[in-house]
């Protein structure tokens, strides 16, 4: 496989990855809360690091998994004390435990082979040059740990399909068919983690958070069926691995931060000029209105009909 | 700031980098009070994500790396994310966290490729621009201190001049509305606000961290005080404490200065959250296993009296059988009426002493006068809007009520 | 009380009048063409069934929200301009019960407007606030924090914010709900002691039995204005079936609602 190959499969995998589970995210109003995991894996990985002295891809996923645990039992127990807001209860956990990673990086950066600028960045441009030992042959590391993912969110997707819309749908109808909707958050959120450890050597921890969102947000904005919303989401991450790998070499700029922007940019054109729920066609759909309301006011008035 | 500086026990660049972070704790504190309150502290978060491309324009623009002048390609950022978020919100569609969300990230994008491209120009000073992601203090010089403090000055001045707005405002906004306050007007300015107390800290503490010092100090004042105006206060002095502590460590240790203060601020946070009086999660425990202890005693005491008034003085094991208690918990409530007195014991057998009997009196009373609150309450006046408390129905209603509702039962049974 | 003892005053302009007034949601019609007016010194209801715009109506008369077409008078004045006549007592399903704020500081948010946003309280406000207060009998609770009290001593509060305002229309937006019966009976015979004294005040309410028995005057509402006026004349089984719909009136309403009914 060529290099740019190489690449833009593992800008496009961690993409789908992230698609398959951002628009439950979005339709469950937990896409900040996936922005906390994604940062509170971090502390993960260094433990992981620090424990096994590797970077063989299972114990730090099955750090970052306990990390993102901890997150998400931490904010939920904050809240439950009734002592913070949900979104105070969030900015005080996923800041202390990402501060956590940053200084463990930071105090043992020779040991674990890491450094700030790659929990930023990212290592996409490196990937060619890392290759994992799978039964004897020797394949690019990011892509495999890409495909994985991939494979892992579609059969956690298709597992979980029904009770997936039904909690998100209708959280009380779902409990009450004991299907509980905190547990598949919970459920969910984990799946984030896992994604975001393995998406994280090649976009870095927070920019996983805009593959999360940002093209499902923008396909929200496109259509009504669940189905379609990730199709189309999925659809929009790949535009944005594209798009982004292109530019990227144009403006001699980062990757991972390039397929952001680009998808960004996707999520303003749905904005502006989605179908149904897009700002152009409200704004023609409410002027329609007004005007009828008016005529029909007018009418009722000048036929002296009463109120 | 010269004299400040001097009168500080510390070298002179540490007493800079204290000063510096005084300043930012404390209009954090304060500031962010009123995000917290609001329940947007997630939006403060977004807005210093958006500082960063901000910072980044500015210095293509300028090619200067000193604080102040970026601070205004940082405001200019943080407004305009400011103004995308609510527009997102009000577009329909787009949930608020949705919305936030998009914003964070996107802008931080943005902020990442052009960091890169900087770094591609190789120009000189790049460096600088990181300290921007997780926050330096070292670099902090006195001019940059100065601006930061007439920043910080001016909009806690603008917080004490509209004050009573802000309060009805946050407190009940269609009220306020009703009475004739511009809410719109008064939510840009808190938001306007937010993005100040930003942009003094996004130096120090970094943008993906800076939230925490909007949250921290509000989260640990509001459990020591019910009152806004002593939240506001006690959020600022603890966010001075927590941004001055933090950035002296950091500035020992070599470690990055934003994680330090948010890990001290979050130690804070996590004392005030358990121990606070009245409210701190331990207290509250504390209290509750009193209550508890307290019916397990009542309880028990009436059992024994039912004993004693059936046949002679019960063993603990007697008691435990006729009770239907478990062992430990009655061993428990023995122990502790022992300890006040309320028992005699003859060998095994134990009886009530003269205390005891007290004791037993005034639990049949009370139990008494709730049977009577809730047969003939609704017969009470009572003069203002006091509500009965279980645990003490006496105290709860007042002497002279409480007497009244027994003479109402009296009555009734006679 | 018949409907001939309702107090309302001939010549005055009615403390609140709406007129054609029209609000939607999106594109969605909340409140259409709506007139009604509330007497001046009459104790007033607004009924109608869920979603038929009662609060809406209360929200936008105010400029809460903005209204497509039609305009709400106080006293004969555009209600924006006589903001200062009008005391408000909002739902409570927004509060933020955790707020740091005492009993009297929310009872000393309705001196504000009176002596103006940026100025200090006189004397003579925290005289008001006091009685308002006492009047409510949240006097010995002052200094709690607002989250500490029961529902009932909530809206005592609300209610006691509204008369430190000292305004001659109030408007209360469903104060009953989720109130034990002790506070709504002593916040009725409140209610009351006000009209005697002179003002006018407008209740949005769910509970037809009420209103019938304490009320002069009522606004049936259900998107468009069902019928508007004296208690005796508005609050009959045909005006209620148009506003409610047969169906409803058979089977989906409550208690209070069907004995008025049948």
């Amino acid at each position: 496989m060529s290099s740019d190959l190489i690449i833009l499969l593992t800008a496009g995998l961690t993409a789908t990855a992230c698609g398959l589970l951002g628009p439950f995210l979005v339709l469950r109003r937990n896409a900040l809360m996936s922005d906390a995991v994604a940062h509170a894996v971090l502390p993960g990985i260094v433990v992981a690091y620090l424990i096994f002295q590797t970077r063989a891809p299972l114990p730090i996923v099955a750090g970052a998994a306990v990390f993102g645990i901890i997150c998400v039992l931490g904010i939920d127990a904050l809240r439950g004390t009734g002592l913070v807001k949900w979104d105070a209860a969030i900015a005080l956990v996923f800041p202390a435990l990402f501060a956590l990673g940053v200084i463990g990086i930071s105090t043992y950066a020779s040991g674990v082979h890491l450094d700030l600028d790659s929990t930023i960045y990212g290592e996409i441009a490196f990937a060619p040059f890392l290759s994992l030992d799978v039964l004897g042959a020797e394949l690019p590391r990011t892509v495999v740990l890409g495909f994985a993912a991939v494979a892992a969110n579609l059969a956690f997707v298709a597992l979980l399909w029904r009770k997936l819309k039904t909690t998100s749908f209708d959280p009380q109808y779902a409990q009450a068919v004991d299907v509980s909707p905190a547990r598949m958050s919970r459920l969910l959120l984990v799946a984030v983690a896992i994604t975001a450890v393995i998406s994280f050597e090649s976009v870095g921890a927070i920019l996983v958070v805009t593959l999360l969102i940002v093209p499902a947000a923008a396909a929200h904005l496109l259509t009504d069926r669940l189905t379609a919303m990730i199709a189309i989401t999925v659809a929009i991450g790949w535009a944005s691995a594209i798009g982004g790998l292109s530019f990227a070499s144009a403006a001699d700029a980062s990757i991972a931060g390039m397929m952001g922007v680009v998808a960004a940019g996707c999520f303003v054109l749905a904005l502006l000029a989605g179908p149904r729920y897009g700002l152009a066609a409200r704004a023609i759909r409410r002027r329609r209105a007004g005007r009828r309301a008016r005529v029909a006011l007018g009418a009722a008035r000048e036929a002296g009909a009463p109120s | 700031m010269g004299p400040l500086i001097d009168a500080l026990p510390f070298s002179y660049t540490v007493s800079v980098i204290a000063l510096g972070a005084a300043v930012l704790g404390l209009t954090a504190g304060v500031l962010g009070t009123l995000a917290v309150l609001r329940q947007r502290t997630l939006v403060g978060d977004a807005l210093a994500h958006a500082t960063l491309p901000g910072v980044c324009v500015a210095f293509i623009a300028t090619g200067a790396k000193d604080a102040s002048t970026l601070l205004v390609g940082a405001g200019a950022f943080g407004l305009i994310g400011a103004l995308l978020v609510v527009g997102l919100e009000r577009s329909g569609r787009t949930r608020p966290d949705a919305a936030i969300g998009v914003m964070l990230s996107s802008f931080f994008a943005l902020g990442i490729v052009l960091l890169t491209y900087i770094g591609s120009l190789n120009q000189s000073g790049q460096a600088g621009l990181e300290s921007y992601l997780f926050g330096q203090a070292a670099g902090l010089v006195e001019r940059d201190v100065t601006i930061m403090a007439a920043l910080g000055l001016g909009a806690l001045a603008v917080v004490a001049a509209l004050f009573r707005p802000l309060k009805s405002t946050l407190f009940d906004a269609d009220h306020a509305a009703a009475g004739g306050l511009p809410i719109r007007a008064l939510e840009v300015v808190m938001t306007a606000l937010l993005v100040v107390a930003i942009v003094i800290g996004v130096r120090t503490v970094g943008a993906i961290l800076m939230v925490a010092m909007l949250v921290v100090p509000a989260a640990a004042a509001r459990q020591l005080t019910g009152r806004l105006a002593g939240v506001l206060v006690l959020a600022g002095l603890i966010g001075a404490t927590v941004g001055v502590t933090g950035a002296l460590l950091s500035a020992q240790s070599g470690l990055p200065t934003g994680p330090v203060i948010v890990l001290v601020g979050f130690l804070v946070v996590l004392a005030c959250l358990l121990l606070a009086p009245g409210r701190g999660i331990l207290w509250r425990a504390r209290k509750l296993a009193r209550d508890r202890r307290r019916l397990l005693v009542e309880g028990v005491l009436i059992d024994l009296e039912t004993a004693l008034h059936g046949g002679p003085p019960p063993t603990q094991h007697e008691l435990a059988l006729a009770s239907g208690r478990p062992r430990r918990a009655l061993r428990r409530a023995l122990g502790d009426l022992e300890r006040t007195g309320a028992l005699a014991r003859d060998g095994e057998r134990i009886y009530l002493s003269e205390s005891g009997a007290a004791s037993v009196h005034a639990v049949l009373e009370r139990r008494d006068l709730w049977s009577a609150w809730l047969e003939h309450g609704w017969r009470l006046e009572l003069p203002d809007a006091r509500e009965p408390d279980p645990r003490d129905l006496r105290a709860s209603l007042g002497d002279e009520h409480a007497d009244r509702l027994r003479a109402l039962a009296a009555e009734a049974r006679a | 009380m018949s409907v001939d003892e309702v107090p309302v005053h001939s010549g005055g302009a009615p403390a609140l009048e709406v007129r054609r007034l029209t609000v939607s949601y999106e594109t969605r019609p909340v409140l259409w063409d709506v007139d009604a007016s509330f007497p001046t010194g009459a104790l007033s209801a607004i009924v109608g069934p869920n979603g038929a715009g009662k609060s809406t109506l209360l929200r936008a008369a105010l400029g809460l929200i903005p209204a497509d077409a039609g305009q709400a008078l106080v006293q004969g004045r555009p209600a924006r301009s006589a903001l200062d006549r009008v005391a408000f007592v909002p739902q409570r399903d927004a509060v933020d019960w955790d707020f740091p704020i005492t009993v009297r500081e929310v009872v000393e948010m309705g001196r504000y407007p009176v002596r103006g946003w940026l100025r200090r309280l006189t004397g003579e406000d925290r005289a008001i606030v006091d009685e308002a207060l006492e009047r409510v009998g949240m006097g010995p609770f002052a200094r709690r924090q607002i989250g500490r009290l029961s529902g009932g001593q909530r809206q005592r509060v609300f209610i006691a914010r509204a008369l430190a305002r000292q305004a001659p229309v109030m408007l209360l937006d469903e104060p009953f709900a989720g109130i034990d019966a002790r506070t709504e009976a002593t916040l009725l015979d409140l209610l009351r002691e006000l009209r005697a004294e002179g003002r006018s005040i407008v209740v949005v309410h769910h509970d037809l039995g009420t209103v019938r028995a304490s009320f002069d005057w009522a606004l049936v509402l259900n998107v468009r204005a069902v019928a508007c006026g004296p208690v005796g004349e508005v609050i009959v089984p045909q005006t209620l079936r148009r506003a409610y719909g047969t169906d409803a009136v058979n089977d989906g309403a409550q208690d209070g609602e069907l004995r008025w009914v049948r």
